[in-house]
C-alpha cells in the first residue's frame, strides 16, 4: 500500500526536476560559459559574474529595480490595508463594490502597461486633462525620468492594491468580535484599538502579503515593457527586462543567467531577511 | 429550455453578430478602385509557369505585425487570394510584432526550426543571416522558366545594395525605406510668415530648408506660434524619440552629414578608410560614434528637439506621425509611410499641403584624415530604416514556392501597386515609381488613387533627388549583431535627449558598448564583414 502511494509522487518529482531543477543547473551552467547564438562555445569561468560588477548599466537597472520595489510595495500594502479597514464593516452594496475593486488584479500586465500609455498620454491623454481642468499643468508622463518612473509604479500599485485589499479584508473579518467588544470596554479611540489590536493580529496576513508582493515585484517587467520600454533613458528599465534584452534580445544567454541568479539569490536573501526579523518580531 | 442554454445561444448569437460585423467591416476598406487596378495588376505581371505540384501546398510567411490592413503585413493578405488562384497553394502569415522581430527569428533560425519558410523582415538582419549561412542565394532562380520576371536593374542603387551581399541576391524586390523632410508647403509659401521670418532670423525662409541649420531655424520660428489657426500653439517638428521608438534613426539619417565626408581625388564616392565610413574604422572596428561630427550632429537633434512637443521624447511612430498629419508640427523627418498617409482622409488635414524635400545636408562635415571641420555644404543620400522584403529561410522545405512568390510580389506591376496604395506601407524605390522623364510612372497612377498631384509630385521627386542626385551615401550597417549595436546606441541617444547625460557622454558610452560587443562577437571576424559589407578594400 505504502509503495503504491510512493508511484503517486512519481510525477510531482519528475515535473520538478524538469522544471524546476534542470533549468536551474542548466542555466547556471549557461551563467559559467561564453555563449554565440545560442550555442555555449566555451567555459566562461566566472567571468559573466564579475562583468555585473564592471557594468553600469547593470547597477543603473538595479538601482530602479530596488526603488520600484520599495515605493510599489509600500504604497500597495499601505492602500490594501486602507482599503481593507475602511470596508471592513456591515455596509450596502460591499460585494460589489469589492467585486469592482478587484478587476484591475483580473487584467493582465502587459495590457495595463498599454492601457497606461493611453491614459498618461502627454498631449490629449485623459489624466492630463483632467489635472489641466483641475487647474494645473500637464505632467510630463512618459518623457521625464522623474515623472516615468512614477507612472510606472502608480500602474504597478493600481493593479496589485487590490490584491492586498482582499487578502487583508479576509484577514481582518477573521478577526473575533469578543476582542474588540472588550477594547470598546477600555478605550474609545481608534487609532489605539488599530495599533494595539487591529495591526498585531493581521500582522501574519500583513507579513504574507508583504511577502508576495516583494517576490512580485522584484520580477517586474511587463508594465515597464509596455509602458515606457524602459525609458526615458534607461530611466524604468527593471532588471528582469535587461536580463530579456542580453539574453532573448541578444542572444547574450551566459550574461542574461549570471544577472537572472544574482536576481534570484537577491530575492532569497530579502525573502529571508525580512521572514526572519517579522518572525522574531511577531512570535 | 433550460436557462443556461438559452443563455448559451444569446451569446452564440452575439458572437456571431459581432464576427459579420467585423467581417463586414474588414470587406468594407477594400474600394472597387483598390480591387479593379489590383485586377490589372495581377493580369499584368508576369505570372512566369507556376509548378503544378505546388497545388495544395502551403508555407510560411513571418512578417512585421500590423494587420490585415496595416503597414508591410497588409499587402500580404490582400494578395493572397490571388496567389491561391494562380499556384492552387497557399500561405500563412504569422505576424511578430517589431519588438520581438529579432528574437522570434532568429530563435527560429538558431535552433533551425524551419517555422518560417520566408521572413519579410529588415535589412539590418543580414550582419546575422549571411555570416551564419541562414538565408538561401536566390541568383538560381532568375532563369527559372518558372519564376515570375521582376527587374532587378529598376531598384535604385541604394536599395538593390541592401538586397544582395558581394554581388550575390538573397533579397527580393518589395519596399523602399530612406528618410525625407516633410514639410507644410502651405505655412512656409506664406508670405505673411516668410516676412515675419526674415524679419527674425534675418535671411529669407528657405523653401525648403536644404541644411540642418536651416531646419533649426525654421523649426525653431514656428515652434510655439498659431501657425494653424485653431487658437492654439503648434510646434516646430515633431519627431519619434521614445527609446525603441525608432528614434535612432532619425540621428542617423541627421547625422551621415557631419560625419560622412567625400573621398579626396576623381572619386568623391570611394571607399577610404576615413572617406564615405559611418559606422566604424575600417582597419581597427573602433567606432567613429564618439568622433566631433557625431557630437555635432547630436547637439543639433538635441536643439531640434526643443522646438517640438517635449511629450516626443516619449512618443513611437504613430505619435510623431500624427503630430505632423493632424497639422500640429510645421515639419518632421521620416520615411515614405508619412507621404502615403497624409493623403488619407482618416489620418491626415494636410493633404494638398504637403512639401516634401530630400534629407537637408549639413553646412560642414568632419574630415577624419585631416581631423578638421571642412566649412562646406554636404548632402549624404540614406536608406535608413528597414526596407521590409523577403527572404528564403535555409530551413525551408519550400523554397521553389517561397521563391515564386516572392518574385510574383516583386514584379513592376504587383510592387507599383503596392507603392501607389500607401496603407500597404510599401515605399517607392524604383524607376517604375518614379516619374517620367527619369522614370516611368505618370502623376495619375498616384492622383488614381487619392492622392493630390502637387503632394505626389514633391514626394516621389524628393526620393529621385536623394537616391539618383546626391552626392554620397551613408552606409548601411550589415554586420553580426546590428540590432544589439542599435539598440544600445537608441539607449543612449535616448539618455541624452532626456538629460540623463551629456551628448559627448551618451556617445563615449555608445562606443564604450559597441567595442564589447565587437570584443564579444570577434574583432577580426566582425571587421572582415564590416569591410565586405561597405566594400571596402584595405590599403596595402
Amino acid at each position: 500500500m505504502k509503495e503504491r502511494g510512493s508511484f503517486f509522487v512519481v510525477p510531482g518529482i519528475v515535473w520538478v526536476l524538469l522544471f524546476t531543477i534542470f533549468p536551474l543547473v542548466y542555466s547556471f551552467r549557461v551563467s559559467l560559459s561564453r555563449v554565440a547564438y545560442g550555442r555555449i562555445t566555451g567555459f566562461a569561468g566566472l567571468a559573466n559574474y564579475a562583468r555585473m560588477f564592471q557594468d553600469y548599466r547593470f547597477w543603473g537597472v538595479l538601482g530602479f529595480t530596488l526603488i520600484f520595489v520599495i515605493f510599489s510595495v509600500a504604497i500597495t500594502v499601505s492602500l490594501g490595508l486602507l482599503l481593507a479597514l475602511v470596508f471592513n464593516r456591515k455596509m450596502r452594496g460591499l460585494r460589489f463594490f469589492r467585486a469592482l475593486m478587484t478587476t484591475p488584479l483580473f487584467t493582465a500586465p502587459v495590457a495595463l502597461g498599454y492601457l497606461g500609455v493611453m491614459m498618461f498620454y502627454e498631449e490629449n491623454g485623459p489624466i492630463n486633462i483632467l489635472l489641466q481642468t483641475l487647474g494645473f499643468s500637464k505632467v510630463p508622463w512618459l518623457s521625464d525620468i522623474f515623472w516615468a518612473r512614477t507612472a510606472v509604479i502608480m500602474v504597478d500599485v493600481w493593479q496589485w492594491t487590490p490584491f492586498a485589499f482582499i487578502i487583508l479584508l479576509a484577514g481582518l473579518q477573521s478577526l473575533p468580535d469578543e476582542v474588540y467588544e472588550a477594547a470598546v470596554l477600555d478605550t474609545s479611540s481608534g487609532w489605539d484599538i488599530f495599533r494595539y489590536i487591529t495591526f498585531p493580529m493581521i500582522s501574519p496576513v500583513l507579513g504574507t502579503v508583504i511577502m508576495l508582493r516583494l517576490v512580485d515585484a522584484f520580477k517586474v517587467f511587463d508594465i515597464p515593457f509596455a509602458l515606457t520600454n524602459g525609458g526615458p533613458g534607461t530611466a524604468t528599465r527593471t532588471l528582469t527586462f535587461y536580463v530579456y534584452t542580453q539574453g532573448l534580445r541578444n542572444f547574450d544567454l551566459g550574461y542574461a543567467s549570471a544577472m537572472a541568479y544574482f536576481l534570484m539569490f537577491m530575492s532569497l536573501a530579502v525573502g529571508i531577511f525580512f521572514f526572519r526579523r517579522y518572525r522574531s518580531l511577531y512570535e | 429550455m433550460k436557462r443556461s442554454s438559452i443563455l448559451l445561444v444569446v451569446a452564440l448569437a452575439v458572437v456571431l453578430v459581432l464576427t459579420w460585423s467585423f467581417l463586414a467591416l474588414a470587406q468594407e476598406e477594400t474600394s472597387e478602385l483598390e480591387l479593379q487596378t489590383a485586377e490589372a495588376a495581377f493580369q499584368a505581371a508576369d505570372k512566369g509557369n507556376p509548378d503544378p505540384a505546388w497545388q495544395g501546398q502551403k508555407f510560411t510567411i513571418g512578417v512585421y505585425s500590423a494587420g490585415p490592413r496595416g503597414a508591410i503585413s497588409g499587402p500580404l493578405y490582400f494578395w493572397r487570394p490571388f496567389f491561391e488562384k494562380l499556384t492552387g497553394a497557399t500561405y500563412d502569415i504569422v505576424e511578430i510584432p517589431f519588438g520581438e522581430l529579432r528574437e522570434k527569428i532568429f530563435t527560429d533560425l538558431m535552433t533551425g526550426t524551419g517555422y518560417y519558410d520566408v521572413i519579410i523582415g529588415p535589412s539590418w538582419f543580414y550582419g546575422d543571416y549571411v555570416s551564419n549561412g541562414w538565408i538561401v542565394p536566390i541568383d538560381k532562380y532568375f532563369d527559372d522558366p518558372r519564376m515570375p520576371k521582376w527587374d532587378r536593374d529598376s531598384i535604385l542603387l541604394p536599395i538593390r545594395e541592401l538586397l544582395q551581399w558581394k554581388g550575390t541576391w538573397y533579397g527580393f524586390n518589395n519596399d523602399h525605406d530612406g528618410q525625407v523632410l516633410y514639410y507644410r508647403r502651405d505655412i512656409l509659401t506664406d508670405p505673411k510668415w516668410q516676412e515675419l521670418f526674415k524679419q527674425e532670423k534675418g535671411y529669407d525662409l528657405p523653401v525648403p530648408p536644404r541644411t540642418w541649420e536651416e531646419v533649426y531655424d525654421v523649426c525653431d520660428f514656428f515652434n510655439g506660434k498659431d501657425w494653424n489657426g485653431d487658437g492654439e500653439k503648434d510646434y516646430g517638428i515633431t519627431m519619434h524619440l521614445k527609446v525603441g521608438g525608432q528614434g535612432f534613426f532619425h540621428f542617423m539619417a541627421l547625422s551621415a552629414p557631419y560625419v560622412v565626408s567625400p573621398a579626396p581625388g576623381d572619386d568623391p564616392t570611394k571607399v577610404t578608410r576615413y572617406h564615405n565610413v559611418y559606422w566604424f574604422d575600417p582597419e581597427t572596428m573602433e567606432p567613429l560614434v564618439d568622433t566631433p561630427g557625431f557630437v555635432e550632429a547630436l547637439k543639433m537633434l538635441l536643439k531640434l528637439s526643443k522646438t517640438g512637443p517635449s511629450a516626443m521624447w516619449g512618443w513611437s511612430l504613430g505619435e510623431a506621425w500624427d503630430a505632423f498629419l493632424r497639422g500640429k508640427a510645421v515639419l518632421t523627418f521620416s520615411w515614405g509611410d508619412v507621404g502615403s498617409l497624409s493623403q488619407l482622409p482618416e489620418s491626415s488635414n494636410i493633404k494638398g499641403k504637403l512639401g516634401v524635400a530630400p534629407i537637408p545636408g549639413s553646412e560642414k562635415y568632419y574630415d577624419l584624415e585631416t581631423q578638421q571641420w571642412v566649412n562646406q555644404r554636404n548632402f549624404v543620400a540614406n536608406t535608413v530604416g528597414a526596407s521590409w522584403h523577403g527572404v528564403i529561410s535555409k530551413f525551408s522545405k519550400k523554397q521553389d514556392l517561397a521563391a515564386y512568390f516572392l518574385s510574383w510580389q516583386a514584379t513592376p506591376e504587383i510592387n507599383h501597386w503596392n507603392v501607389v496604395w500607401g496603407w500597404t506601407g510599401i515605399d517607392p524605390g524604383t524607376l517604375y515609381d518614379l516619374l517620367k522623364p527619369t522614370g516611368y510612372a505618370d502623376i495619375e497612377d498616384y492622383v488614381q488613387t487619392g492622392y493630390d498631384a502637387e503632394d505626389a509630385r514633391q514626394f516621389v521627386t524628393a526620393y529621385e533627388e536623394m537616391w539618383y542626385k546626391y552626392p554620397l551615401r551613408q552606409a548601411y550597417l550589415r554586420i553580426p549583431g546590428t540590432p544589439e549595436y542599435w539598440e544600445v546606441w537608441d539607449i543612449h541617444l535616448s539618455e541624452a535627449v532626456v538629460g540623463q547625460v551629456s551628448p559627448e557622454e551618451a556617445l563615449r558610452r555608445t562606443k564604450e558598448d559597441w567595442n564589447a560587443i565587437t570584443d564579444r562577437l570577434g574583432r577580426e571576424n566582425q571587421k572582415k564583414i564590416y569591410q565586405e559589407a561597405i566594400g571596402y578594400v584595405p590599403e596595402k
